[in-house]
C-alpha cells in the first residue's frame, strides 16, 4: 500500500479539474478539500449529493463539475450511489459500457448528514459491499442553516443552538471509528491543509473497490468566526494540535499518517476561532482549556499504546 | 447593508414610523451581494415583498452598479434618488448609468491604506447615517439609538466605531436633508404585472432542472465579491510548488506552463488564503475599490 505518485508537493496537480463561481463562501476549508480530491479522482467521478452547503454547487443552470452530479434528500445519499452504481453495472453487463467510462460514485455530504442522520443509510451500505467513496466534509455543524451544533460539533464550541455558557456540551461523535468497526477496505481522515497526505489518501482509495469512506475537517470562515485567509493556517494548527488527526483503516488496521512531532497547545488552535472566544475572554476557562487538552492528550496516549505492538489483522468486511 | 437597513427601519421605528426592513440574499454565501429594503409609513403599511420603485436606493459597493445580476438600478425612474459610495463624481455616475433622477456621492471609502479586511471603513453604519439624513424626519438621537439598538450586543467599541461613521455621513449630507420624498400614490390603472415569466406544467423530461453542460458556474463572476484584491509580486514569487493555486478554494490560482501563478479575477472571491500561505510573501492585498478606480 506503499506505492505512490504523490511522494513530493511537486507532484501535486497544477491544473484544476473543480470549476470557479462556486457560491460556497470565501475561504471554505470543504471547498478547498473538495477541489483537490476531485484532482485526484478525475472527471469520470459522479457525485452523489445529499443536502448542506455543498447543494450549491450546482444551482440550476451552474455546475462547477466536469460530470454529473445527482442531488438527494438529506438522510439518503449513499442510498442514492446505490442507485447510480447498479446503473452503471447495468450498462456494463448488458450494453457493453467500456471500463475506461466507467465512473467512480461519490458520496458527498456534510457532517450534519454523516454523522447524523445520513448514518442508517451509510451503514447500510457499507453491510453491502457498496463500491462508492463517501466524501464528508466536516465544518463541525449545520453550516448551510447558520452553524446549528450537530454530532460534530466538538466540546465547548458555540453554535447557533448552544449560545450560552461554554457552549456545545457533548462530544464530537467518533465517526471514523464508527465507520471502521464496519471494517469497510478503507477509511480515512484528511484535510485541505495537508494536500499531500489527502492526494496519497485519494489516490489510495480510487484504487480500491468496495466501501470507502473519508472524512475532511474543513475549517468554516463563516461558522467558526474566522476571517477567510486563516483557513488554511487553522487547518494546520487543528493537526499540529492533535485536535485532527490524520490517519487511516487500512486491511484491518488504523494507521496515523502524520503525527505531530511535538503538539502545539490546543489553546492556539481554539484562540484562532470565535466559536472559542469565550474560553479566552473576559477570562481563560481554564477547566476546559485543560478538559480539551486532556481529552487530545489522552487520544494520543493511546496511540502510541497502539503503535507499539503491532496489532493483528482484523478480518476484512463483507464485499458485493 | 443588512445592518445598514435595520439601522435605518429602527431609526424610523423610533420617530413614530410604522417600520418594514427585511434583508434579500440569494442562495449564495457571505461576500455575495445582498439588498435590505426599508418601508416607512406614519400610517399602516398594507405592501408586502421588494419594494419595486425606490424613492431612495443606497449603493454600497460602487462595483456592483454596472452589473446588470447585481440589479441596484431594479426600478429607478426620475423620482428615485440614488447614494452611491464612491471616490468618483456624482455627475459621471449619472452619464455612466443613464440615470433619469439625482445621484449624490457619499464618500466613505476614500483613498485609505488599510492594514486588512477587518480595518475597511464601516461603510454599512456610513450608508445608514447618510440615507438618515437624506430622508429628513430622523434626528441625530433616533440614529444613535438606533445604532446602539442594533450594534450593542457587539459591544461599546463596535457601537462607537460605528456612531462616529454614521455621525460623520449624517453630518456630512446635511445640505441634502429632506432630499428624498415620498413618491405620489400610484393609481389602480398604473399597475404593472410583475415581469416573471409563467411555467407551464410539463413532462419530467423537460422541466426537470437537467444541467447538460459541464463547468456552467464560471459563467458567475464571483470576483464581484471581493473586499481586498491579491496582487501577485511576479519579480518575488520564486515558482514553489503552486501553494497558492492549491490552497486556493475556488480554482481562481492558475499556474502556467513556466511556473508563474496567474489570479482569474472573474472569480476569486477575495479570501486571501493565497497571501496568508504564499512561502515567499510575494502577494499583498489591496483594497478593491480603490483598485477599480484605478483601472
Amino acid at each position: 500500500m506503499s506505492e505512490t505518485r504523490f511522494t513530493n508537493v511537486k507532484q501535486l496537480p497544477s491544473v484544476h479539474l473543480l470549476g470557479s463561481g462556486s457560491p460556497m463562501c470565501a475561504g471554505c476549508g470543504g471547498l478547498e478539500a473538495l477541489h483537490q480530491v476531485y484532482d485526484i479522482l478525475g472527471t469520470n467521478t459522479v457525485f452523489v449529493n445529499a443536502a448542506g452547503c455543498m447543494t450549491l454547487l450546482a444551482v440550476y443552470p451552474f455546475t462547477p463539475f466536469r460530470g454529473s452530479w445527482l442531488y438527494t434528500a438529506m438522510a439518503s445519499a449513499p442510498a442514492g450511489a446505490q442507485g447510480i452504481r447498479d446503473a452503471l453495472d447495468v450498462l456494463k453487463e448488458r450494453r457493453g459500457l467500456p471500463p475506461e467510462e466507467d465512473m467512480q460514485v461519490v458520496v458527498l455530504t456534510g457532517d450534519g448528514s454523516a454523522y447524523g442522520m445520513g448514518l442508517s443509510a451509510t451503514s447500510g451500505a457499507i453491510e453491502r459491499g457498496l463500491d462508492f467513496l463517501y466524501l464528508c466534509y466536516d465544518n463541525e455543524g449545520y453550516g448551510n442553516t447558520g452553524q446549528q451544533s450537530s454530532a460534530a460539533t466538538p466540546h465547548g464550541a458555540r453554535t447557533a443552538t448552544d449560545l450560552t455558557g461554554i457552549g456545545f456540551h457533548g462530544e464530537k461523535k467518533p465517526l471514523f471509528d464508527i465507520w471502521a468497526a464496519h471494517r469497510p477496505p478503507y477509511v480515512a481522515t484528511v484535510i485541505g491543509s495537508e494536500p499531500l497526505d489527502l492526494a496519497r489518501k485519494i489516490e489510495k482509495a480510487k484504487a480500491i473497490k468496495g466501501p470507502r469512506l473519508i472524512i475532511a475537517l474543513s475549517p468554516c470562515p463563516t461558522g467558526w468566526g474566522f476571517d477567510p485567509q486563516e483557513s488554511v493556517a487553522i487547518g494546520k494548527l487543528a493537526v499540529n494540535t492533535g485536535v485532527w488527526p490524520l490517519k487511516e483503516y487500512v486491511d484491518g488496521k488504523v494507521v496515523h499518517t502524520k503525527i505531530p512531532r511535538r503538539r502545539v497547545p490546543v489553546a492556539s488552535y481554539l484562540e484562532a476561532q470565535g466559536r472559542f472566544a469565550h474560553l479566552f475572554k473576559p477570562e481563560r476557562n481554564e477547566a476546559v482549556l485543560a478538559e480539551i487538552q486532556a481529552r487530545v492528550d489522552g487520544y494520543w496516549a493511546g496511540v502510541e499504546e497502539v503503535v507499539a505492538p503491532p496489532t493483528p489483522t482484523l478480518p476484512q468486511g463483507g464485499r458485493g | 447593508m443588512k445592518t445598514a437597513g435595520r439601522i435605518l427601519g429602527t431609526a424610523f421605528f423610533r420617530e413614530g414610523y410604522e417600520v418594514q426592513d427585511a434583508p434579500r440574499y440569494g442562495a449564495e454565501r457571505r461576500g455575495a451581494p445582498i439588498f435590505a429594503f426599508v418601508r416607512a409609513d406614519k400610517n399602516p403599511i398594507l405592501e408586502r415583498g421588494i419594494i419595486r420603485r425606490p424613492d431612495l436606493a443606497v449603493v454600497a459597493d460602487d462595483t456592483l452598479a454596472p452589473m446588470p445580476s447585481a440589479g441596484v438600478l431594479a426600478g429607478m425612474d426620475g423620482h428615485s434618488l440614488m447614494l452611491i459610495n464612491s471616490h468618483e463624481t456624482a455627475e459621471t455616475w449619472r452619464g455612466r448609468l443613464a440615470l433619469p433622477g439625482r445621484v449624490l456621492v457619499l464618500p466613505a471609502s476614500a483613498e485609505v491604506e488599510v492594514e486588512g479586511r477587518a480595518a475597511l471603513p464601516q461603510v454599512g453604519a456610513a450608508c445608514a447615517g447618510a440615507a438618515a439624513r437624506l430622508v429628513g424626519v430622523i434626528g441625530p438621537d433616533a440614529l444613535a439609538a438606533a445604532i446602539r439598538d442594533e450594534l450593542g450586543h457587539l459591544g461599546e467599541g463596535v457601537v462607537a466605531d460605528n456612531l462616529g461613521v454614521a455621525s460623520h455621513a449624517y453630518d456630512l449630507l446635511a445640505a441634502e436633508a429632506g432630499a428624498v420624498t415620498e413618491r405620489p400614490p400610484q393609481a389602480a390603472d398604473a399597475w404593472q404585472s410583475p415581469d416573471w415569466i409563467d411555467l407551464p406544467f410539463e413532462g419530467a423530461g423537460i422541466s426537470a432542472p437537467a444541467i447538460h453542460a459541464g463547468l456552467t458556474s464560471e459563467l458567475m463572476q464571483t470576483g464581484l465579491w471581493r473586499t481586498m484584491r491579491p496582487v501577485i509580486d511576479p519579480e518575488r514569487c520564486n515558482h514553489c510548488w503552486w501553494v497558492c493555486s492549491t490552497f486556493c478554494p475556488d480554482s481562481a490560482i492558475s499556474v502556467d506552463g513556466k511556473g508563474n501563478p496567474h489570479i482569474d479575477y472573474d472569480h476569486c472571491k477575495g479570501c486571501l488564503v493565497c497571501l496568508a500561505q504564499c512561502p515567499p510573501h510575494a502577494i499583498r492585498a489591496v483594497p478593491e475599490q480603490r483598485e477599480q478606480g484605478r483601472e
